[in-house]
């Protein structure tokens, strides 16, 4: 049970890391967008779009972050079951490890669904109008 | 002029279009909830152009624009999502909702103003 508590604070650190990740970049993006709107500078398609990267980056380590939880919580519904009763361990380890791979599933989805063009290079610029 | 109105959660997304939006001869509202965006449309805000973000918490860009259709003065206000998603079964579903188009970030900016310039028909 040691080392799944180990697991569960590592896990808080990472998420707490791409917390502070999330504000960083934000607060940077929105000190340049100001400055450029302060100085009226136009910005070329190049600029625009690496500063769109944030948002890209905001929701990808939101998505994680969504992983992270769901890690946490089937590691404390196992270590509840354990405590309980140390007959059940075999048959919740396996709960475990379905709800692990469910949760790897889903944040693997996020990372295509939230990538936009830059995971997907047979997306064109080209708006789709209906 | 015309005024077009801009949903999406992430305020850094929102600086990005408000970037490239900056030079046209449109009037932009921003908002960070498409709910708050809903209730002034109720209010008697009249849109001439929505452009929305697809996965947003409270309520989603599908949800806001079902609501938008079932207000009378939005029932057909042109509806551009603005998303990461690529999926061709999202694509399908937002235009079996009466969307008008969808784009995916990161947005070329060029693209975007021609998007806007075409819908809203401003001189080129």
């Amino acid at each position: 049970m040691m080392i799944l508590n180990s697991v569960e604070e590592l896990l808080q650190h990472i998420k707490e890391v791409q917390l502070d990740v999330i504000d960083l970049s934000g607060d940077s993006l929105m000190k340049m967008s100001g400055f450029i709107e302060k100085n009226g500078l136009e910005v070329d398609d190049d600029i625009s779009t690496a500063l769109q990267y944030q948002d890209i980056i905001t929701q990808q380590l939101n998505a994680t972050i969504e992983a992270i939880d769901s890690m946490k919580k089937s590691i404390e519904i196992f270590s509840h079951a354990y405590k309980s009763d140390e007959g059940l361990a075999n048959e919740s380890i396996e709960k475990l490890k379905e709800k692990l791979s469910v949760t790897l599933q889903d944040a693997k989805d996020k990372k295509s669904r939230f990538s936009g063009k830059t995971a997907d290079s047979s997306v064109d610029d080209e708006i789709e109008f209906f | 002029m015309p005024l077009v109105i801009f949903v999406d959660d992430s305020e850094t997304a929102l600086a990005s279009t408000k970037m490239v939006t900056n030079s046209m001869p449109i009037e932009v509202k921003q908002y960070t909830e498409a709910q708050v965006a809903l209730a002034e449309i109720k209010a008697g805000m009249v849109p001439d152009l929505i452009i929305t973000d697809l996965n947003m918490p409270v309520m989603n860009g599908f949800e806001f624009l079902k609501a938008l259709r079932a207000v009378p003065a939005t029932q057909r206000t042109p509806t551009l999502m603005l998303t990461t998603e690529t999926k061709p079964e999202l694509k399908q579903q937002g235009k079996a909702l009466g969307l008008t188009g969808w784009i995916v970030k990161p947005f070329n900016p060029a693209q975007l103003k021609q998007a806007i310039t075409r819908v809203l028909r401003l001189p080129a």
